[in-house]
């Protein structure tokens, strides 16, 4: 193959990736009234619920509003990047996946673009909310938000890898439903996103610091507090991406292999 | 060839959806599939279009093995799937736009294609309205679409004029033939004995993932024993005694299907007194009567032992 031949192909793979990613990103925008509403409960979240908390909880050097603000934005990105595995489950009772993997793509192109798809829709519906936190709290080290937002990505790429493994692994509607909302509790309440670890009863407080939205939640706050990254909490997330997005190929593989909802 | 099954098995689990299929299919040609539904005509197609693995064989699809090249192959391949597979939320337009992107439709064309098609299948006046807000046959129109305006070396439909008026049926029929005079291959997937009749230039009967039967439509009929059927409703067939029917020196073999009788005979004519004479014998009334020659249909009763059903 010449490099004109390599660079034509690379063309319609990348062509080809970025429209299966259109494809998430299209749906999106077909349901505005999901966004209203997730955007609602943002900030009836933030304004109601994180004023009357920071009234409430007074703790020196404390500022529980900023610490709550940031954190309800990652349990957002989380919730909907959790979504993409409802599709996809969807996807495959429906047929739809048949579809999809009928399609001229690669297996390993196909769930990396379902991850990303995924990642990218739970990023665009936090942007706005994400803009009116910076703007309150007067976030505006371009640098630190573009760092933050890095992470926030990386963080949804890697639930919504959780949630494609999950959507492939379990046949039960009902075992699906549970196993999804059960995950979303242990990785959202269960994690530092909205209270800190020290004021966490003792069991919450001991499988905290293993949630990735808890990671994802610590250095953000550490990058737009002072500048600064725990390198090893980084490390964490990313080898939770990684692991999440080789689950989810092996489980996709592994469907297609066997056939599903035989 | 342009796609050739070799020893091709596929199992789920402990079920073995296809067995030891081999068939060759030659270019430009319109191969027919028929057979009940969970003869292994859909997990065929989808291990030919890569979705599956196969679990033993393998399928060529102009050259490439799927098991080597499933990228490439699925870039041959086209298929519009018997329950329409396209997002709920998204237009007629953005469906089928979407689809011809994805599948490589040249930017330059894609535009005029797309409205041809969609004019000529009735969609360019509906092309703004939700999926999920159409009616059963128009989303089919949409499915076929895609496959249309896709234009693949080798093109699949499962069932294509399903939940279609006769007319648009007739349309379909006519743009799948014209498909085949562009130099493409199409596979049929139907339970419409006349649609596979009218478009195949062969047709394969398949039954409990197994090829059991190959041929052009005369060559199918001409192979059913008798080449005549005698189909008979009586009023009640619980009364019969098949056996004392079958002496009848005319008669190759009887088929007793849904309360209704079919004697697959030869010299139809002089044999259709003699039936009705032992029915009488044995006290059953008869409803109706057809001696006519055989149909697809019979060929199909004739290899499986159940009736196709639409």
């Amino acid at each position: 193959m010449t490099a004109d031949e390599r660079f034509q192909q690379n063309k319609t793979v990348r062509g080809l990736l970025i429209a299966l990613i259109a494809r998430d990103l299209r749906v999106l925008v077909k349901t505005p009234w999901i966004i209203f509403s997730r955007g609602l409960a943002f900030l009836v979240q933030i304004f109601v619920f994180a004023v009357l908390m920071s009234r409430l909880v007074n703790v020196p050097g404390f500022d529980f509003f900023t610490y709550y603000a940031i954190g309800t934005v990652l349990v957002t990105v989380a919730s909907i990047a959790f979504l993409t595995g409802y599709d996809v489950y969807e996807e495959a009772e429906t047929g739809m996946l048949d579809y999809l993997l009928s399609l001229p793509l690669s297996r390993r192109g196909y769930v990396l673009t379902r991850a990303v798809g995924g990642a990218l829709r739970s990023i665009i519906y936090v942007t706005p909310l994400y803009a009116i936190v910076a703007f309150i709290e007067g976030f505006s080290n371009l640098l630190d938000l573009a760092g933050s937002y890095l992470l926030i990505f990386l963080l949804a790429t890697g639930i919504t890898g959780l949630s494609i493994t999950v959507a492939l692994s379990i046949r039960d509607e009902d075992r699906f439903d549970v196993t999804l909302a059960l995950l979303e509790l242990f990785f959202i309440r269960f994690s530092t996103a909205l209270y800190p670890q020290t004021f966490m009863p003792l069991a919450a407080s001991v499988v905290a610091p293993f949630s990735p939205v808890s990671m994802t939640s610590d250095v953000v706050r550490s990058i737009l507090g002072h500048g600064t990254v725990d390198l090893t909490v980084m490390l964490g997330l990313v080898a939770f991406v990684v692991s999440m997005l080789a689950l989810g190929a092996a489980m996709y593989l592994r469907k297609i292999e066997g056939g599903y909802f035989d | 060839m342009t796609v050739i099954f070799q020893n091709l098995s596929k199992n789920f689990k402990n079920v073995a959806a296809v067995r030891d299929f081999n068939l060759a299919i030659e270019d430009s040609e319109i191969m027919g599939l028929l057979g009940p539904n969970g003869a292994g005509k859909t997990t065929l197609i989808l291990t030919m279009a890569t979705v599956y693995h196969p679990s033993e064989g393998t399928v060529i699809v102009n050259g490439y093995d799927v098991r080597r090249k499933p990228t490439l192959v699925r870039g041959m391949i086209g298929i519009a799937f018997q329950d329409p597979r396209f997002d709920r939320l998204l237009s007629v337009y953005e469906v089928l736009e979407w689809h011809a992107k994805i599948t490589g439709v040249a930017k330059q064309v894609r535009a005029s294609r797309l409205e041809e098609i969609m004019r000529r299948l009735g969609l360019w006046e509906i092309r703004k309205r939700r999926t999920w807000a159409l009616s059963g046959g128009m989303k089919k129109r949409v499915e076929d679409s895609k496959v249309f305006i896709q234009r693949p070396s080798i093109a699949v439909f499962d069932e294509p004029t399903a939940y279609l008026d006769l007319q648009t049926r007739m349309l379909v029929w006519e743009m799948i033939e014209e498909m085949k005079e562009e130099g493409r291959t199409v596979i049929l997937a139907t339970n419409m004995m006349d649609e596979a009749e009218k478009l195949s230039d062969r047709v394969t009967i398949m039954n409990l993932g197994s090829l059991v039967a190959l041929g052009t439509p005369s060559q199918l009929k001409q192979s059913v024993t008798g080449g005549e059927v005698i189909e008979v409703k009586p009023s009640d067939s619980a009364k019969i005694d098949l056996e004392a029917i079958k002496i009848l020196p005319q008669i190759e073999h009887i088929v007793a299907s849904d309360g209704v009788l079919k004697l697959f005979v030869t010299q139809g004519r002089k044999t259709l007194p003699s039936v009705l004479e032992k029915l009488s014998e044995q006290g059953v009334t008869v409803e109706s009567v057809y001696l006519k020659e055989a149909s697809l249909e019979d060929v199909f009763l004739q290899y499986t032992g159940s009736k196709l059903t639409s």
